[in-house]
């Protein structure tokens, strides 16, 4: 593999710098020029992170759109933030859970999507309903099962009545107080902060480093662009790859989650498990909620099922994985595909059995835990968020614990 | 206060008491701490009440109900105080002087302070702690278990990712912030801590503080249905519990318990050095006791039910002689009675179903009169026509129950029946010779 870079920095485009330095003769933070660096810089393996015009990046507008995404008091009742589901120590989703709960334990339909790298997203949410990360914010604080607020004005008079964040909002946006508009911007500033790259594949495939890559990662990435067929969908490009190609697919995942059940096997302590009848379950549970995925915002009989590609980045660090949840680990995953996906009738036609041997599989999922990337400044200080105790999974404040790979 | 300071103090008072502190209650699940025990006919019981949304004023409260069986209102609710708002609410404990009622929600980790003490029949909240989050990073204020002039709070959950790992927290009788600690986590021995908690439970005598453990906000919360299809959520329960050296607050053994421990029940006999506990998942009841080099272990002597249906064992209650053991199963709406004579080698010799659903069970001293409620957690009690929400009382005469009365707390409008604590009226002189013959008739 050529060497595309041999920064683990990009520069910032013409258009951007412009933007950058409005941005900046209008801040008062004198640590403003680090900081907006350092949001709009991008490690090795990404593309140029697009700001829009009207939000450019400040250190002031990251510093707190940080302070609001932890700020458990932005919800109805003091219980959540985005970061409960976001979780710094989780790849930013959540590990414990297969789909989130909300405000009073409500059900939430969906597992919660790494926000690493998020800025990247044309399109938001796993049906694709939003459209920018500004307004986006905003879904989340009034769902009654998420955040749960009344209305937007509630959430409003409560940031300008709390004494931590008077003139905060003034000092960032040129005077300008809480709004709906100056709240999502915040928030997005500091989403947009979230990337990571420089993994071991981005120091192989972009740096030049052929011994980043053991031999067996080195096959799993054969199998990734080759016979598995991944990056049909997980693209990579010449100079930068995202690993998604944000169009909505039925991979059958979907379809199979609303079969009816008559048995669910249930894991009551390691290596102990049980069965329950579907009559039990529904008698301790509520319904389970239907999900027709990005059908339900195009109305669109194609769309039935079909949820937006996710980005593999830090793929390791962000199970359980699926719109749902419903696979627990990668060599789930891989062997979900080589089955040939969910069978749904509908199905993508993309997804189809893949006839992959075991070594084959395994170089696949080594493959896929090199794409645990180094992260940027504003991530390492959401790890640094709450000092709660010990960090509970083993990511370092500069990136996950580096695995020496074999060979090298 | 510094934790030198604190735990000075407790060891103080432990020692003002000789070391034999007595170890008497009304109800046998109380702290040995509690004083002002109540030895006869209890007047009144409290249960800590969790709001429905769509039903009367949708807000927890702490529900009164007369049980007296003289008085005119015997069988009914007399009183009742909202607190505002639903945060699940769930366990309650005394302060040590018994003079006030302290109420936890899960959910939103506030802590309510009642009097109880200046009218029973009509507690009134007098003080709400609404920074515990803040102070310990702590979620879910769960056990509240009374040292001497002090609470100690086992948390459930945590700030930072709303799973298991939590700790133990002191406010003084003020309820202010003392101190807190972390539950163990890493290797201890040949046992991998998981830094969890549930209940907690000391024997004086031995300096012995036992913890359980449960599982964090992401479980507790969550739709019972969908948590049990969830298998990533089902890896995060408690599978230890820990013994820690009281006065030091160190955490001395970590043993291994699989199946998420819950509620601790110390024998109350002097001298004894054992104590129970259920697992809910595996439906299992431990013994822990010091073995022959005075080593705490932990040992399975008894299943409860058929464990591969999972009945799902939650409150246990001890009778005061350590003879006997109320175990309720939750899925089945049974309560079972084990005689536990040999502490090793329980046997069921009873079992009743009280409804649909029951979780908490508390008893009097005498062991003659037993009370049920049925709510286990907001989002894990059935669904339907199963969802029966009550207060029953039964009479134990130590071969059946007979029911005395059942209160019915949807109809009222109240919501799902929790916790249960026991009060009486203060006795006046004009009713002291009547108050006497009671108690006489009731030993």
């Amino acid at each position: 593999m050529t060497s595309k870079h041999s920064s683990s920095k990009r520069r910032v485009r013409p258009e951007h710098a412009l933007a950058l330095a409005l941005a900046l003769s209008g801040c008062a933070g004198e640590v403003a020029h680090d900081a907006a660096t350092a949001a709009v810089s991008v490690p090795l393996g990404l593309p140029v992170m697009p700001h829009p015009p009207d939000n450019p990046p400040t250190a002031a507008r990251i510093e707190l759109g940080r302070k609001l995404f932890f700020d458990r008091r932005l919800s109805f009742n003091g219980t959540m933030s985005c970061g409960m589901c976001h979780v710094p120590d989780h790849g930013f989703t959540a590990n414990e859970l297969r789909m989130a709960i909300g405000n009073e334990g409500a059900t939430v339909r969906r597992n919660a999507p790494t926000v690493l790298n998020v800025g990247y997203h044309p399109r938001l949410f796993h049906d694709g309903r939003e459209g920018e990360l500004e307004a986006q914010v905003w879904g989340p604080f009034l769902a009654h099962n998420e955040m749960a607020n009344p209305s937007i004005g509630h959430v409003l008079d409560k940031l300008r009545a709390l004494p931590d964040y008077r003139g905060a909002f003034e000092r960032a946006f040129g005077g300008r107080r809480p709004t709906v508009e100056t709240v999502g911007q915040a928030l997005a500033s500091y989403q947009r902060s979230l990337v990571s790259a420089n993994s071991r594949f981005d120091r192989y495939r972009y740096g030049g480093d052929t011994t980043a890559l053991t031999a067996q990662e080195q096959q799993g990435l054969a199998v990734f662009a080759g016979k598995g067929r991944c990056t049909t969908c997980h693209t990579m490009g010449e100079q930068s790859a995202l690993f998604s190609d944000f169009r909505y697919h039925n991979t059958g995942i979907g379809w199979l989650r609303g079969l009816p059940q008559p048995l669910v096997e249930v894991q009551l302590i390691p290596g102990l498990r049980t069965t329950m009848t579907a009559e039990r379950i529904d008698s301790i549970g509520e319904k389970v909620p239907n999900d027709v995925g990005r059908f339900e915002i195009t109305l669109d009989p194609d769309d039935r099922w079909a949820y937006k590609t996710p980005m593999l980045r830090n793929v390791a660090l962000t199970a359980p994985y699926m719109h749902d949840g419903s696979l627990s680990t990668l060599e789930a995953v891989v062997d979900f595909y080589d089955r040939g996906g969910g069978g749904a009738p509908d199905q993508s036609p993309l997804i189809a059995p893949l006839h992959l041997g075991d070594d084959e599989k395994a170089a696949l999922v080594a493959f896929l835990k090199t794409l645990t990337g180094e992260h940027q400044r504003w991530v390492d200080e959401g790890l640094r968020q709450s000092t709660f105790m010990t960090t509970l999974n083993p990511i370092t404040a500069s990136g996950p614990a580096p695995t020496a790979p074999h060979g090298r | 206060m510094s934790k030198l300071k604190v735990t000075a103090l407790a060891f103080a008072l432990i020692a003002s008491f000789g070391g034999t502190l007595p170890v008497q209650a009304d109800e046998t699940c109380n702290s040995p701490y509690t004083t002002k025990l109540i030895k006869g006919q209890e007047d009144f019981v409290h249960v800590w009440t969790l709001g429905v949304k769509g039903m009367g004023d949708e807000s927890d409260k702490l529900v009164t109900v007369d049980v007296n069986p003289k008085s005119k209102d015997y069988g009914k609710v007399v009183h009742s105080v909202t607190v505002g708002g639903r945060g699940e609410a769930h366990h309650t404990g005394f302060t040590d002087d018994r003079r006030f009622l302290w109420a936890g929600r899960l959910d939103d980790n506030r802590i309510f302070v009642f009097d109880i003490s200046s009218d029973p029949a009509k507690p009134k909240l007098v003080h709400t702690i609404s920074d515990f989050t803040q102070k310990t990073g702590y979620v879910g204020p769960h056990t509240f278990y009374a040292l001497p002039g002090r609470m100690m709070v086992q948390a459930l959950s945590n700030e930072k990712d709303h799973g298991g790992r939590t700790g133990l927290v002191v406010y003084n009788n003020k309820g202010e912030f003392v101190e807190k600690y972390d539950m163990p986590t890493g290797r201890h021995g040949d046992v991998m801590a998981d830094g969890y908690g549930y209940d907690i439970g000391i024997n004086p005598q031995k300096n012995a503080l036992l913890t359980s453990s449960f599982t964090g906000w992401n479980n507790y919360m969550m739709d019972f249905g969908k948590m049990v299809k969830d298998a990533d959520a089902m890896k995060h329960f408690g599978n230890t519990m820990v013994m820690w050296d009281l006065k030091s607050m160190k955490p001395q053994k970590v043993m291994n318990v699989p199946g998420a421990p819950l509620e601790i029940r110390w024998s109350l006999k002097n001298g004894d050095n054992w104590a129970y506990t259920a697992t809910a998942l595996t439906s299992k009841l431990v013994l822990i006791k010091q073995d022959a080099k005075g080593e705490w272990q932990a040992k399975e002597v008894g299943t409860v039910g058929d464990p591969s249906k999972v009945p799902l064992p939650v409150d246990i209650s001890i009778t005061a002689d350590a003879k006997g053991l109320w175990v309720n199963t939750f899925l089945d709406g049974t309560a079972r009675y084990f005689d536990i004579s040999d502490p090793e080698a329980p046997k069921e010799v009873y079992q009743k179903v009280i409804g649909s659903q029951v979780n908490m069970v508390s008893q009097s001293w005498d062991g003659k009169r037993v009370y049920f409620t049925t709510s286990l957690l907001g989002n894990w009690d059935k669904k339907g026509g199963d969802d029966q929400q009550f207060l029953k009382l039964f009479h134990w005469d130590g071969k059946a129950l007979s029911e005395k009365f059942s209160i019915d707390f949807y109809a009222l409008k109240l919501g799902r029946a929790h916790h249960m604590k026991f009060s009486a009226k203060p006795v006046n002189t004009a009713g002291l010779k009547e108050r006497v013959a009671e108690l006489a008739s009731n030993r």
